[in-house]
């Protein structure tokens, strides 16, 4: 299969170094340029010595390469629709950032933009194509724990907003400054937007939506921070399954400006623990473990040396092949849709104070 | 439980540091522990936990200045033999014990008899998830995990990057596996369960004054289980101060 013909754009997304590797290394990808969102993301970016050309506008980078196939956006929340605006137009493929946007109604323009131009939108939730995950599945499916019950999930981590500050900044993590509730100096924006991950898994693992959250928010780890670090999450599905779940980043980290080794203080830097209770056994995963361990450079402290971590593998394999013979990626922008109109409940429920009823609103259809 | 080998247990204990004095634990089928301790004539409620040295210890480090600025609990307990109403009785009293700060508010989803996923908001404005599982498949050991998130450090029962207990001695035949965790000279040979029953027991011999402590406790704590479940049928979070005043 011929390569895709790849860019980057913005980089100053959390998985940037992820991707420069994938970008490099994965046979079916062509990193021809990439476009930086200012002259600082554009420094940090030279440190990596990639040899892919660099640009600090769009139509620059798209101008001087018109092959360009497909681009993954690594921006800001609050660019995304911008850029998958200018995507459409040029009829290239976009593999998106987790949260796409918050605002519905920007949502269902990226959906009609993509259905127009018939380009590939696929949503970057890598822990889809993680290998205990589709064990997980698996044993699911074929009913080893009898009906779900229950589900608990943690998707937590720590906070990246000292290399990634647009993640401490309401604007451009939720799109807006909306405050968490009445007395509160937080405002939306912070871990819950970077964890979406185990709002998606519950979905592909029940079968079910959500019907129904209740969220709180703790004082923050960070008390300098606009946003909220440590919220937790439980409420119900439609087919009655309950669920418990924790996205903060309650992890903490050395406060680095570019990511590199020694940038967790505490040992594993991020946990996906899920438990599924069936009517007829339990199961406990850890989807990031077993791993090594060491207590050497930089900081001779004890690290969970991250040893299994090829999601980015599967995650390239759909957007290529969707690319390539025409097909839908698993998570595009309108399954991803209902996972955001939780999120978005989430926040609501921490304002009111009260359970939220998680229902559509204004769907692409209407 | 055996009661017989745990009374056995503390009448050594008394004997060795408070001779001449008797009493014994008795088996409880109400909300709690399963035992109570009957001297003079009187019960005594009993939690066990707040003797337990995981939890003595947890609770140091939230006293000592180890951690600083704690912000969230993170509890799990599931079991096969222990019903639902008794772990969460067990970790709402955690809840209070670790985390310094009275009950405020609680909201939980339940599914069916065995199965409750509770968030609670302490007096101070910290966090705690409490996730309960009666339904584990008979003959499993129990899981648990107790976690004390804060500013300046995590704490926690369970080792970083495991998901279960770990235990002292692993013994490999081909018969099967074995495992054991001896955590008590004195009570050698007692269940870990039973272990703290006695040592809880014991505690209130050495200083009655956690009588009358234990038994408003409990009192407190089957009303608080109680309005926690209760919010899973009314779908509203439940402020303590309405419920207990």
């Amino acid at each position: 299969m011929k390569p895709v013909k790849i860019a980057m754009v913005s980089l100053t997304h959390g998985h940037t170094r992820k991707y420069y590797q994938t970008l490099r290394d994965n046979e079916k990808l062509d990193w021809v340029a990439s476009c930086a969102a200012d002259r600082c993301a554009k420094e940090v970016y030279d440190l990596y010595h990639t040899g892919v050309p660099c640009y600090l506008s769009i139509e620059e980078m798209f101008e001087k390469h018109p092959d360009i196939e497909a681009v993954v956006l690594a921006s800001t929340n609050d660019r995304h629709l911008e850029e998958m605006r200018e995507c459409a137009r040029r009829g290239v493929h976009i593999l998106s950032m987790k949260i796409p946007t918050f605002d519905l109604c920007e949502y269902d323009e990226m959906i009609r933009l993509v259905d127009e131009a018939g380009i590939v939108c696929q949503i970057e939730l890598e822990l889809h194509y993680n290998p205990v995950v589709h064990r997980l599945k698996e044993l699911i499916a074929s009913g080893t724990v009898g009906r779900i019950l229950s589900m608990q999930a943690t998707n937590i981590t720590l906070s990246p907003v000292w290399a990634f500050p647009w993640q401490g900044v309401p604007e451009a993590s939720y799109g807006r400054r909306v405050p968490l509730r009445e007395g509160d100096a937080r405002f939306r924006g912070g871990a819950l937007c970077d964890h979406p991950h185990i709002f998606d898994l519950i979905r592909h693992l029940t079968g079910s939506e959500f019907e129904s959250v209740y969220s709180v928010v703790a004082p923050n780890l960070r008390p300098e921070l606009e946003v909220e670090d440590m919220i937790l999450c439980n409420g119900t599905m439609k087919n009655g399954v309950t669920f418990l779940f924790d996205p903060s980043w309650s992890r903490m980290e050395e406060r680095l400006t570019v990511p590199a080794p020694g940038w967790e203080v505490f040992p594993k830097r991020m946990q996906v623990d899920v438990t599924i209770i069936g009517e007829e056994g339990t199961i406990v995963c850890d989807c990031f473990g077993p791993n090594v361990y060491h207590n050497g450079a930089p900081n001779d402290r004890y690290t969970v040396q991250y040893t299994y971590f090829d999601e980015w593998i599967g995650l390239v394999d759909e957007f290529v092949n969707c690319i390539r013979n025409g097909g839908t990626p698993e998570i595009n922008l309108k399954w991803h849709r209902k996972t955001i109109e939780c999120m978005n409940a989430c926040y609501e429920s921490i304002r009111t104070g009260l359970p939220v009823k998680v229902e559509e609103t204004g769907s692409s259809e209407e | 439980m055996n009661i017989e080998s745990m009374n056995e247990k503390l009448q050594l204990l008394l004997e060795k540091y408070m001779p001449g004095r008797r009493a014994e634990v008795e088996a409880d089928s109400s909300v709690g522990c399963g035992a109570v301790l009957c001297r003079d004539g009187k019960c005594v409620r009993l939690l066990p936990w707040r003797v337990e040295r995981r939890f003595t210890e947890l609770k140091a480090v939230t006293e000592n200045g180890t951690l600083e600025g704690i912000s969230t609990l993170r509890f799990a307990a599931m079991s096969a033999e222990v019903n639902l109403r008794d772990l969460l009785y067990r970790e709402l009293d955690l809840c209070e014990f670790l985390g310094q700060s009275e009950l405020h508010s609680a909201f939980a989803v339940v599914s069916g008899s065995g199965i409750a996923n509770v968030l609670v908001k302490l007096a101070d404005g910290k966090s705690a998830s409490i996730e309960c599982s009666a339904a584990l498949p008979e003959n499993t050991p129990a899981q648990d995990r107790h976690e004390i998130i804060a500013r300046r450090g995590v704490a926690s029962d369970r080792v970083v990057d495991t998901q279960v207990p770990q235990s002292s001695i692993y013994l490999f035949r081909k018969e099967g596996e074995r495992c054991y965790t001896d955590v008590d000279s004195e009570l050698y040979g007692l269940e870990y369960r039973e272990i703290w029953i006695v040592r809880a027991a014991f505690a209130v011999i050495r200083l009655p004054v956690l009588a009358a402590l234990w038994n408003r406790t409990d009192l407190l704590l089957r009303r608080k289980v109680d309005a926690v479940l209760n919010t899973a049928e009314v779908g509203r979070p439940v402020f303590f101060s309405e419920v207990l005043a």
